[in-house]
């Protein structure tokens, strides 16, 4: 059965929509970085928040009053992509639609705050508003309350490759699923402060304003946003190849995985585009290593030394991003591009090509590739 | 991708192997006894400090059961207890299902590692250094411990983790069923685990969800949950891919149902449309009428709104049948809960009786149904609904048949 992207949604730090976001990563912008303003212990880090005024008609939306950021920017994405179908939110989709979401960390503003009450008032002082919203599937639950859905809603956890395997969540349930006419897969996620040093830890954050992707490793710097794809049952935008994703149960191992299902999602011929999920970390090395082996002329995109690294968001920002190269036959251009990938498209410029391949390389052992034909 | 001319209906889905550890024992037959002799296994908590909330007991797995999850030594000192338990259970989830071998692991949780993050965050609150940041941040996100288990137990295969707070235990067998019924994988390993987190623990108690007296489901004056842990796995496969093993069927997976009550983030609509919903739809994948149904293992969490909102729609859907919430006995264990009473469900099948609804004394007047109160009983069962009801109106309900 062939599914198809109806839609594209996205939020990021560098536009509200789709539309804006595209046309910022065509020119070449790089997201704004903001210091976190709640660093503990001196230490600080630099994020790419999403501007408040971006989200401020999901905010309006009364479900979304005491919402966190996590769930303002999918209901956003999520918006964004039925209106790239042509469809007009309403609250009556009872189980012809379905939600999946894709987060990694999850609330992790209302958590921090919340076990902070715990630890510095007291287990007494802690708020009842803020635990509902640190619950994983508090975003999903509101988007579904907005789109009037009683059906299917779910929430996936896990890396930053846990977008892919919702796409293919996604795809599973309109394939098993007549009742359903659609699937709004949304991946969001939030930045804090606590994010960037707990993968500090693991030397996988800098404190620097930028990062090099595919050259010299300096650790990333996380960003927030959202994505989303609609999928549906026709269209122009097929999903040729998607995947639960593989595991891989140490770094040496993750570039035999990596290959493995770059292998598996392979067709008649290689890819148009490549859009890979570097961002300055072992990940870099994997994909530098399994690109050069499998597709060495097919060029790279990375978006995230412009964004990034939204964690659950991320990959699917990256089918966003395929999907509008796709549609608009336009490539972006990778910002702080290293040297040791020559695949790595530098300038933007037009391109010629049907077929995008997506990878993800998730930081706790799972990778995942998605590829995108245009029809 | 998939070919449609793969996805097939109605393939027969078999409970191969079932894996348990739960603070009523630490496998399956420790949890069969338990459930039979009715057993009160909610104890003081003493993993962290209790003395400002209301609620201070909860359904704990004694650490020594969990042991013998990895070998001993440095690398597995650092794991998560949630690991732990989910290695546990998987192991004896594969052990009885003679020589399974899965594709795909779909795994339930909702705090995963999370008490490795609230250690981390103390610590970084109260002291420069960062010794051991990097072992408890790596070993906190919900997909670290199951992939330790997976190893653990030689799976090398993709795992889908389902958060979808307290309903996720079901959505993740469910799911499993329904991939293997229509015919897009042959043997997947699902379930769930919890660990208990002082962050979640406080959270329902900021509630007032949470109770300072014995957990009462389906009493009239029931006064809240408590928290329960542990960790449950089912191994489900097509009737060809066990019959090709001669293995022996513990049970039959028939239907699954799922329902979204967009009413409240954190509390159900009082008519009871949410799990109506999703038992209506589990019995129509089911293709089964309502009356053939012989037992409801209930969510019956015991908060006031819970009980209410279920006990609405039990009445409704499945009038007169025999209910109880094995979370009477040792609370409510969140992303696993789905899962442990579903392996609690199977056995039930398989021994022919009724768990108990422990600490029970007076039904409220308006339900239309029996709650087994306090003594196991045995039971004629053929089929029976398993209901998960979660934060956010997520609502799911199993089917499963006595093979």
């Amino acid at each position: 059965m062939n599914i198809f992207v109806q839609g594209i949604g996205a939020v990021t730090p560098l536009g509200p929509t789709r539309l804006e976001t595209w046309a910022a990563i065509g020119r070449g912008e790089r997201a704004p970085r903001k210091l976190f303003s709640n660093e503990i212990a001196g230490r600080k880090y630099f994020s790419c928040p999403v501007p408040g005024d971006f989200v401020s008609d999901a905010a309006r939306q009364p479900r979304l009053r005491r919402s966190g950021t996590i769930s303002l920017l999918g209901a956003a994405a999520g918006f964004d992509a039925l209106t790239d179908a042509g469809l007009k939110p309403d609250s009556k989709s009872d189980n012809r639609l379905a939600v999946v979401f894709a987060i990694c960390s999850g609330g992790i503003k209302y958590t921090r705050r919340f076990y902070h009450e715990i630890v510095a008032q007291g287990a007494n002082s802690a708020s009842p508003l803020l635990f509902p919203e640190t619950v994983y599937n508090a975003p999903a639950s509101h988007l579904a309350a907005l789109l009037g859905i009683d059906g299917q809603s779910y929430t996936l956890v896990g890396d930053s490759s846990v977008s892919l395997s919702a796409i293919h969540f996604g795809v599973e349930l309109l394939t098993m699923h007549h009742e359903l006419d659609r699937c709004l897969v949304v991946g969001t996620e939030e930045a804090d402060w606590l994010l960037a040093d707990a993968f500090a830890s693991w030397r996988m954050a800098t404190n620097q304003n930028r990062f090099e992707v595919y050259g010299r490793a300096s650790g990333t710097i996380f960003g927030e946003g959202a994505a989303a794809v609609l999928l549906g049952r026709t269209g122009t935008l097929a999903v040729s190849y998607s995947s639960p994703g593989l595991p891989f149960w140490s770094f040496r191992k993750c570039a035999i995985a990596a290959r493995e299902l770059v292998g598996r999602s392979n067709s008649e011929r290689a890819p148009d585009l490549i859009v890979g999920s570097a961002n300055s970390t072992f990940v870099d090395e994997v994909e530098c290593t399994v690109f050069s082996d499998a597709y060495p002329t097919v060029p790279v995109y990375a978006p995230k030394p412009a964004i990034g690294e939204a964690l659950g968001a991320s990959g699917l920002l990256q089918v966003a991003f395929a999907g509008l190269a796709l549609r608009y036959q336009e490539l972006p251009g990778t910002l702080d591009a290293g040297a040791k990938l020559s695949s790595i498209n530098r300038q933007t410029r037009s391109f010629k090509g049907s077929e995008a391949l997506v990878t993800c390389v998730g930081f706790n052992h799972q990778v995942n590739a998605l590829k995108l034909r245009a029809l | 991708m998939y070919k449609m001319e793969a996805v097939q209906r109605s393939r027969r889905v078999l409970v191969s192997g079932i894996g348990v550890v739960s603070p009523l024992g630490s496998n399956t037959e420790e949890n069969l006894r338990a459930l039979i002799d009715g057993r009160d296994c909610v104890t003081p908590v003493e993993r962290f400090d209790v003395s400002k909330t209301r609620c201070k007991t909860a359904g704990q797995v004694p650490d020594g059961w969990l042991e013998r999850a990895f070998a001993p030594g440095r690398e597995s000192r650092r794991l998560h207890r949630g690991a732990r338990m989910a290695a546990v259970a998987l192991r004896e989830a594969c052990e009885s299902a003679q020589g399974a071998v899965p594709e795909l692991s779909v795994v339930s949780t909702t705090c995963g590692g999370m008490s490795y993050g609230e250690f981390y965050y103390k610590r970084l609150l109260s002291s420069a250094s960062r010794r051991n940041f990097a072992r408890l941040v790596g070993n906190y996100t919900p997909q670290k411990p199951i992939q330790d288990a997976l190893e653990a137990n030689r799976l090398s295969i993709p795992t889908k983790i389902i958060a979808n707070a307290c309903s996720s235990g079901s959505d993740a067998i469910g799911h499993a069923f329904e991939l293997v019924r229509h015919g897009l994988h042959e043997c997947v390993i699902c379930g769930g685990y919890e660990p208990l987190s002082e962050l979640v623990f406080v959270g329902f108690d900021s509630l007032q969800a949470a109770t300072f007296e014995k957990i009462r489901p389906f009493d009239k004056s029931r006064s809240g949950l408590v928290l329960g842990e542990g960790a449950a796995f089912l191994i489900l496969e097509s009737e060809q891919c066990a019959a090709k093993r001669h293995a022996v069927a513990l049970g039959e997976m028939i239907g699954y149902g799922v329902s979204t009550d967009t009413y409240h983030l954190t509390q159900p609509h009082p008519s009871g449309i949410g799990p109506k919903l999703s038992m209506k739809r589990a019995l129509e994948s089911a293709g089964l009428e309502a009356a053939a149904i012989d037992y409801v293992n209930a969510h019956g969490t015991a908060t006031i709104y819970n009980d209410a909102t279920e006990g609405a729609a039990i009445s409704e859907v499945c009038d007169g049948v025999p209910v109880s919430s094995t979370k009477s006995m040792m609370g409510h264990a969140l992303g696993a809960a789905g899962a442990i009473e579903a392996a609690f469900s199977v056995l039930a099948l398989r021994e022919q009786f009724i768990p108990p609804n422990i600490n029970f004394s007076e039904p409220e007047p308006v339900w239309k149904f029996e709650v087994v109160g306090n003594y196991s009983r045995s039971a004629r069962l053929k089929y029976l609904l398993s209901n998960s009801i979660g934060f956010g109106g997520t609502n799911a309900t199993l089917v499963l048949m006595r093979i």
